[in-house]
């Protein structure tokens, strides 16, 4: 038979720590035996006596208004951006007809983009001015010739233009070496970007100019 | 209806709340304030404004309380209380039921405290020492019944850490379990029992070393 253990100060902790209604009333028989653990006793309880009386109460009447207005004001804010929405779809009968006619129209263009790109091998000229690489390749091609051509021209007008004597002439050698300026300028810069149409149009109408240029040295008597 | 059943759901959990030995008579009790619970936070779920105030007639007076021997003075109290009943509203779709009701609202309090105190040491960029020594008197009347140790009891309740106050001011003041100040806090029930000891045995040795405390406690070593 196992033989419990009697309580005495040393069990005094573990009472005040665990406060089980069994050691709790060991502690309580205990304590009518010895005054040092019948005070801390006391003490102890003493203090849940004054605890007792710390609880606060006073009237707070505006206070549930308060948080009941804080609620309205919240559910305002939120039916706020709900309700903007709402405030611009039409009546509440056509609202239904309104959402599926959104809603075929974002399916229709959403189709006939999806079509356009894949039709179109995925690629999309971003930017009107500039040609596609087969479409520079047959551009280059054709000013190669026209150029080839205005040089044969140039080669005739030559020998008027260095014995140029009159002053309409010596406009015309001017003009012609103004051109070739700016024939290089427009080359140069077609290097950076060689799919620019618009600098393509400038030097196109530089050699139709060049090529008139050389048409009338060569009618110049 | 709700009333009638959140009153029979409050008194029960002030029954369910106090410190007392397990009572076998009363577990038909603390059942019904479960069912109760749980009705009122399916109804405060719902946006029942009538639960809501079920909820502050039931809660406010221990929440208001606590936030007051937490902060120290009623107009604080008052704010942490309505940003607790705020936070309820806007959290209360997350609640999922996995502790009480009372307990979930409890914890946000608690927190709402905390919290404004932190707010106002970081306004007044005031250390927390000094914060408890300009908190030298409450607001509140005192209570009818009043214990001569309650003055001096206060004083140095501000001078323990926020945690052992917490659980203090939790069991010994507004009379909850150990099981429901784990809950509410996030300890164990065995943490929460060795934290108010730690608090009444540091208050015990305040309380010895204030000659005004009245009281005639000897020293921790004198014994």
């Amino acid at each position: 038979m196992r033989e419990e253990k009697k309580f005495d100060c040393s069990h005094l902790e573990q009472a005040l720590r665990d406060e089980t209604p069994e050691l709790m009333a060991e502690l309580s028989r205990h304590a009518k035996e010895c005054a040092a653990c019948r005070e801390e006793l006391r003490l102890w309880q003493e203090i849940s006596a004054a605890a007792r009386t710390m609880h606060k109460d006073w009237p707070t009447p505006a206070l549930w208004p308060a948080i009941a207005r804080s609620f309205e004001a919240e559910a305002a804010r939120s039916r706020g951006v709900w309700q903007r929405i709402q405030e611009l779809l039409p009546a509440p009968a056509l609202r239904w007809q309104t959402v599926f006619a959104a809603l075929a129209l974002v399916i229709v263009s959403g189709t006939g983009a999806w079509l356009l790109l894949h039709r179109s091998g995925g690629m999309v000229p971003d930017n009107q001015h500039l040609l596609t690489d087969q479409a520079v390749q047959q551009v280059e091609q054709a000013e190669q010739n026209y150029v080839q051509s205005i040089e044969k021209l140039a080669q005739l007008a030559q020998p008027k233009l260095a014995a140029a004597s009159t002053p309409l002439m010596v406009n015309y050698r001017e003009k012609l070496d103004l051109l070739d300026a700016a024939i290089s300028d427009c080359r140069s810069n077609l290097e950076k970007n060689r799919a620019n149409a618009y600098l393509r149009r400038e030097l196109l109408s530089f050699y139709q100019e060049k090529q008139k240029t050389l048409e009338q040295v060569l009618q110049e008597n | 209806m709700l009333l009638e059943g959140t009153l029979r759901w409050q008194n029960a959990t002030q029954e369910f709340c106090l410190p007392r030995p397990d009572d076998p008579a009363a577990e038909h009790v603390r059942a019904d304030a479960r069912v109760e619970d749980a009705r009122l936070a399916e109804a405060c779920r719902a946006g029942s404004l009538e639960a809501y105030e079920t909820l502050y007639q039931t809660q406010s007076a221990r929440m208001k309380s606590i936030a007051m021997n937490l902060l120290g003075n009623a107009h604080d109290a008052e704010d942490a209380v309505q940003e607790t009943f705020l936070k309820i509203h806007r959290g209360i779709r997350h609640f999922k039921g996995q502790s009480a009701f009372s307990t979930w609202t409890y914890r946000i309090l608690m927190n709402s405290c905390y919290d404004l105190r932190r707010r106002r040491i970081r306004r007044q960029e005031t250390p927390e020492q000094d914060l408890v020594a300009k908190e030298e008197t409450f607001e509140a009347p005192a209570p009818m019944n009043d214990h001569p140790l309650r003055l001096a009891l206060e004083k140095c309740v501000k001078q323990l850490t926020p945690h052992l106050r917490s659980v203090f001011l939790l069991y010994e003041v507004e009379g909850f379990k150990h099981s429901e100040i784990g809950a509410i806090l996030g300890v164990s029930e065995m943490a929460s029992k060795n934290a108010l000891y730690q608090a009444k045995r540091r208050l015990r040795e305040m309380l010895a070393r204030q000659p005004e405390s009245g009281t005639r406690a000897a020293a921790p070593g004198e014994m």
